[in-house]
């Protein structure tokens, strides 16, 4: 048994006791209840159990909850699908998925928003170039499975974000 | 209920397709190593130590390290080796690409329940020393080109492959996966005895 | 011709279980059901002006929406801990089982209750036919099948599970002993299809199907292939009148005959996983009390056929003795993560039942991993395929097709008798051919369950037939599209049965789109088939059924005196966008979007009272017509969300149930408010009223308000809310209802309206038209089409295959929501990439009945092996604006499959005839 702090959608959990081996995603799910975040192989193959880790630097990262410990969260401050809304105002990304239809039924729809939302943080720290978009996107979504919808929905939606508010995610042209 | 209706016919082996040969291999087996004292009967000394190189190549040709040894950027994984899933990319320092690092998943080390390996360090191989797909001559002429090497000599590969724990982490390298041949010890017998004696190649 | 259906209500009787079809609790008050109806009053609706689906709000905030999501402590009533429990299953089925060694769990680690074989007839549980064969391996036995279960491990706390599942997971613990080789079981059905056209097409037919009958041969106990000449001994005579037409066929095709090209070829498919990203899974809890008396059975699922759970569930401990017999069964039915067919009728619900009827008291959950599902859950037949076809040269018409398929259908019957028949009368695709003999057989085998999967069973003969069509246009030296529109059936010839569709055949118009668009256009100019880069270009085009002969919905619709609607139906939301086409279709009624859409609810329509029996694929028309006479009976009372039925069959009752509210509600609160009296010959112009932005508008009177009218529908008493059934078999029943003083004629069979605020009350049938059994005969009748382009390419040292355009145009009748069929198209097209070029499972040993595939071996497509930003799909307008909605779930994942083979060949000069056409085969080919 370790003892585990972490925020979560910023509120803080724990301490409390849970055992070494127990993955992050029972914890959430089965711990917590917090069943936003999905179990899809348990193998960090199809990514529909990401989350986001936000790094004292601001920057953040997604990571798969089946392969991890949750004890290797302990300190850490996370955010879940369950946390993009503020205030019953959903996200400019959640906003987009819906417009776009982006997703059918669902399932990987958690682990998409949170690799989308991450991206967007990035390309507003480090904007890449408008030819360089797609691609970019194309990458950062490429672990992601979603067996209903063939991606292009998902890729429109995020790209359309970025179009939005280009001079937040795109370097400026000249 | 079928269960009244079935028959057990033993010799049915036609049903068997032929598909099923590929798929069927399991996992490699773990043999052990030679000693280097055990080449000792070799006189020729460059001979010999090619000839302990060579035992080393079981070593280095094993899934445990080509897997991230590749051929390209991308790493492959398991015992019959397949790309790596999620698709990944060595990126600018071979820890993975900017949306997929490796330590996301790879945590600092193996877990478990997830049958993931993980190490602090977890990351490719660079791209020059690529064992992939290439002979044992070839990795040996690689591994003491400094060009190819990291820029190390070949004294120094003793405590690389001998004491390195992420090299060692393919004798430790959890459910589901052959470990490496021998133990990191031997090979790091294998790889002193191979310096001391001239450090000489097989043909490749 | 499913198999047999028990009438439910047999079950309540024979059972002595009831069955909660009882109307629960309003959705405010039962928490479950209000998580699961979307997306719930004065909550966001991005439906609403057509931007978004009802589910869309929770489907982004991780709402508590599938099975998976719900614990024992989410379900008010409920104990508030969940246990746990582990499907054992066989990874052997060629060695006797001998038992399960636990003795690895030790301490708090043992299982507190472990369920087998010998517990199942201690129980007295009874095993639906569908589903017949063992449900656990009795010691002593060769497992049926690789992934058979053999045990149910249940543990109390999720600890002890969560340990105990890792020290389990090497499988090592389930014991084998003496080698036998595999099971032999007799197969599943097999059938012979053979049509022999009249001398022209308006002649009848000199002999079909649907003037025949269908036909098998003789069932055989032993071989592993039936014997099908028509001269073996004891034949049965219908089928020997059809071999020998068949044979006839053949011979023809076998006669040296310079004017007949003839083509004789080998196709063969693998086998692949659904590979739905929820894993299957479920809750129950068995309040089982002292002594005799059961006590509820409560569980959570999430399945495509949420009216078969419940009756599988009631048969399966309908038998059970005290204390294992539960009084009641209450099944709640959860939005699903993905389907594609994995989860209609799938077995696993029934131990979902079991692990709670073998812990009374305790809630258990039991889920499946990746591997777990990979090694039991339902997969898609492979299918060995030999096509013969003959061409005349002069004209290029297709004179005769003959071919033989075996199915191989896995360890247990599921629906593989009626995927070899789907796949059979699907086997000429879209064309038009007078003579016609298909055989086919479904074979048992040590496998993993083969059953229903996206395409069942054409995605296989269709991918065999495009590429045989290729191939003989190029032997003809035809351009592809040329020889396609030459055989194309027309819209009043007829199908492999001897029927012709009654839905739009829109494939010449199809063929046009293909050949003008700019990749077939270019197909020349960009091939290579030289260098390190080869490029080639494929076409393909096919016609999928929808339907599965006896489909059907049931529908509630209300509407509140604040002009608020709600909908209830029985079909699933399981990414197909139904929860949204319900919405859009009854607001073409109503003029709003509903507020509250709760899907997969087959316990909201009580007050219809309806009854079944007999088998509504098999009965004679003798029997309907006498059980029809009760005006409650219907064919059958409720479908799974399968076969692409869900925009045509799953919304039409919902549908008319609005059409009745608008008609007997809101249009006479609308002529009271426009001082119309019912003199006024206006008064029975509804038909040209019209729903404008929320307001009923009629030539030269004031918009009216929804909620305005709702309001005076209820003031009034007039019809505020009403609840439908309807039926089809290859066409709608139809009957007559005396509503208001007149007979009110729908393609519904079963109606109940609330008028004002009072309860709802069933309006009984005077009369009813069922579609006539003998549509059974029918292959199919309702069709769409869809073709596709590809342009493919490959480096020739890598083998690696790029898709670099693709072009699909499909038709479906009326959109219901277009944004959601564009989506599934899209989804098809990824799909069908990935059982072309990536997906496998080896079928016996060393597949994924070992336990130990997941999706690292097992590859589906990925952003990266799709054209995101090529990919073209073009959606055709409805023929005619009031044209019905048609499925297309299936037939969008259909044609890009051999289209991809196609460019292949185009590429490469080599005619892959197996799937998946991997890189390292392509490099094999190109070495």
């Amino acid at each position: 048994m370790t003892t585990l702090s972490l925020t979560i959608n910023g509120r803080k959990h724990g301490p409390m006791d849970v055992r070494d081996d127990l993955s992050m995603n029972d914890f959430l799910r089965e711990m917590l209840g917090m069943t936003g975040t999905k179990f899809g192989c348990g193998a960090a193959q199809c990514l529909s159990c990401a989350i986001i880790v936000d790094e004292p630097d601001g920057s953040s990262y997604t990571s798969p909850t089946c392969v991890a410990p949750a004890v290797n969260f302990d300190g850490k401050s996370i955010r879940t699908v369950e946390g993009h809304a503020n205030d019953g105002q959903l996200s400019a990304l959640q906003q987009a998925f819906i417009d776009h239809f982006a997703f059918q039924c669902g399932y990987c729809t958690a682990g998409f928003l949170n690799e989308g939302q991450v991206l967007l943080e990035r390309l507003a720290r480090a904007p890449v170039a408008r030819e360089a978009l797609e691609q970019t996107i194309a990458d950062a979504l490429d672990g992601h499975l979603c067996r209903c919808t063939g991606y292009i929905k998902y890729h429109e939606a995020v790209r359309d974000v970025i179009l939005a508010d280009s001079s937040r995610y795109l370097v400026a042209t000249k | 209920m079928i269960t009244t209706r079935v028959k057990i016919m033993a010799a049915m082996a036609a049903l068997t397709s032929s598909l099923c040969a590929g798929y069927a291999a399991s996992d490699t087996t773990s043999h052990g190593l030679a000693s280097p004292e055990s080449f000792a009967g070799i006189a020729d000394t460059e001979k010999r130590s090619a000839a302990i190189f060579t035992e080393l190549g079981k070593v280095l040709t094993h899934p445990r390290c080509t897997n991230c040894h590749p051929a390209g950027d991308s790493p492959r994984q398991g015992d019959n080796p397949r790309l790596h899933q999620p698709p990944v990319t060595r990126g600018a320092d071979g820890h993975g690409p900017e949306a997929m690092r490796c330590h996301t998943c790879h945590q600092k080390a193996n877990y478990e329940p997830g049958r993931i390996p993980g190490h602090r360090e977890w990351h490719l191989a660079p791209r020059e020393m690529a064992w992939e797909g290439k002979t044992v001559g070839e990795i040996c002429e690689q591994i003491r080109d400094p060009a190819r090497n990291g820029g190390r000599k070949v004294e120094e590969l003793i405590d690389h492959i001998g004491k390195d724990t992420l090299v060692g982490w393919a004798w430790k390298p959890g459910f589901g996966r052959a470990p490496a041949p021998g133990t990191q010890e031997q090979a790091g017998a294998l790889v002193e005895a191979w310096v001391k004696t001239g450090a000489a190649c097989p043909a490749p | 011709m499913r198999p047999s259906r028990r009438a439910f209500v047999k079950w309540l009787s024979a059972g002595g279980i009831s069955v909660s079809l009882s109307h629960l609790a309003s959705a405010a008050s039962a928490p479950f059901a209000a998580h699961e109806t979307l997306p719930g009053r004065g909550n966001f609706n991005p439906a609403t002006k057509g931007a978004g689906r009802v589910d869309g709000a929770a489907k982004v905030t991780g709402a508590k929406l599938y099975a998976s999501d719900f614990r024992a402590n989410d379900m008010p009533g409920w104990p508030q801990t969940t246990s746990h429990a582990i499907l054992v299953r066989a990874n052997d089925a060629t060695h006797v089982y001998t038992g399960i060694d636990l003795a690895r769990l030790s301490g708090p680690l043992k299982p507190s209750v472990v369920v087998t074989a010998s517990d199942l007839d201690r129980i007295g549980t009874e095993v639906p036919e569908f589903y017949a064969g063992d449900l656990f391996c009795p010691l002593g036995k060769t497992p049926l099948y690789l992934g058979q279960p053999v045990a149910l491990l249940i543990f109390e706390t999720f600890d002890a599970f969560d340990q105990a599942r890792l020290v389990l997971r090497d499988g090592t613990f389930v014991k084998f002993g003496e080698e036998t080789g595999p099971v032999i079981a007799p197969d599943y059905g097999s059938y012979r299809f053979t049509r022999v056209a009249g001398p022209s097409p308006d002649k009848p037919d000199v002999y079909s199907p649907i003037q025949a009958g269908w036909v098998s041969p003789k069932k055989v106990q032993s071989a592993a292939l039936p014997v099908w000449s028509p001269l073996a001994r004891e034949m049965p005579a219908d089928y020997v009148k059809a071999a020998k037409l068949g044979e006839q066929i053949r011979s023809e095709l076998a006669a040296d005959n310079a004017s007949l090209l003839v083509l004789d070829r080998e196709f063969e498919t693998q086998s692949v996983d659904p590979m739905f990203l929820e894993p299957e899974c479920g809750l129950a809890w068995y309040a089982g009390k002292e002594g005799n008396k059961g006590g509820n059975l409560e569980l959570v699922l999430g399945v495509q056929s949420p009216y078969e759970a419940a009756e599988s569930l009631a048969h399966l401990l309908g038998k059970a003795r005290a204390p294992y017999k539960p009084s009641h069964i209450n099944a709640q039915f959860a939005h699903v993560g993905g389907g594609f067919g994995g989860r209609d009728h799938t077995p696993f619900i029934l131990y979902v039942a079991l692990a709670a009827i073998c812990f009374p008291g305790k809630p258990v959950r039991l889920a499946h991993d990746r591997y777990q599902q990979f090694q039991g859950g339902i997969k898609r037949h492979p299918i060995k395929m030999r096509s013969r076809i003959g061409i005349d040269r002069s004209t290029g018409l297709i004179k005769a097709f003959a071919a033989d398929h075996v199915l191989d259908g896995g360890g247990l019957q599921n629906f593989s008798a009626n995927v070899a028949v789907v796949a059979a009368t699907g086997a000429i695709g879209i064309y038009d051919i007078p003579k016609v003999d298909v055989t086919t057989i479904a074979l048992h085998s040590r496998g993993v369950t083969a059953g229903s999967m996206r395409g069942y069973g054409t995605l296989q003969t269709m991918t065999a037939l495009e590429a045989l069509i290729d191939e003989a246009a190029s032997e003809l030296q035809l351009d592809p599209i040329e020889f396609r529109r030459r055989n194309a059936l027309k819209q009043n010839g007829r199908t492999m049965t001897g029927n012709p569709y009654i839905v739009s055949v829109r494939t010449p118009e199809i063929l046009d789109k293909l050949e003008k668009h700019p990749i077939w256009q270019r197909r020349a100019q960009l091939r290579q088939t030289t260098g390190d880069r080869l490029v080639g270009t494929g076409v393909a085009c096919v016609t999928k059924d929808y339907g599965s002969g006896a489909d059907c919905s049931l529908g509630r619709v209300e509407l509140g005196a604040d002009g608020k609607i709600a909908i209830f139906c029985d079909h699933v939301e399981m990414g197909n966008g139904i929860g949204t086409a319900l919405a859009n279709r009854v607001a073409s009624h109503l003029g709003g979007i509903a507020d509250e859409v709760s899907v997969a609810r087959v316990d909201s329509y009580d007050v219809l009272g309806l009854v079944t029996s007999g088998d509504p694929y098999t009965m004679d028309q003798r029997t309907q017509d006498a059980a029809e006479k009760n005006p409650r009976w219907v064919p059958s009372i409720s479908s799974a969300t399968s076969a692409s039925i869900g925009a045509h069959v799953g919304t039409h009752s919902s549908s008319e149930a609005a059409r009745v509210i608008f008609r007997f509600g809101l249009w006479p609160a609308a002529l009271e408010l426009w001082g119309i009296p019912k003199t006024d010959p206006r008064a029975r112009q509804w038909a040209n009223a019209s729903w404008q932005n929320g307001q009923l508008t009629m030539a030269g009177l004031d918009p009216l308000a929804l909620p305005t009218l709702a309001a005076t529908a209820h003031a009034r008493g007039f019809v505020t809310g009403a609840v439908a059934h309807s039926f089809s078999r290859w066409a709608w029943s139809r009957a007559r209802f005396p509503l208001f003083g007149e007979q009110y004629r729908a393609e519904i069979d079963a109606l109940a309206i609330r008028r004002g605020n009072t309860k709802f009350e069933r309006v009984n049938r005077v009369s009813v038209k069922f579609p006539p059994t003998d549509n059974n005969r029918i292959g199919t009748a309702y069709t769409s089409m869809c073709g596709t382009l590809v342009r493919v390419e490959i480096a020739r040292a890598t083998g690696a295959i790029r898709i670099a355009k693709a072009y699909s145009v499909f038709e479906c009748g009326t959109a219901l929501v277009p944004e959601v069929v564009m989506g599934q198209s899209h989804g098809g097209f990824a799909m069908g990439v990935g059982y072309a070029l990536l997906e496998t499972l080896p079928p016996f040993e060393g597949g994924p009945g070992n336990g130990e595939w997941n999706l690292g071996r097992y590859l589906v497509a990925r952003g990266s092996d799709l054209p995101l930003r090529d990919l073209e799909i073009e959606m055709l307008k409805p023929l005619t604006p009031d044209e019905a909605p048609k499925g297309m779930a299936e037939v969008v994942m259909i044609p890009i499959v051999p289209a991809l083979v196609n460019a292949i060949h185009d590429a490469t000069g080599h005619r892959f005839r197996a799937l998946p056409v991997t890189a390292s085969l392509l490099k094999g080919v190109l070495a």
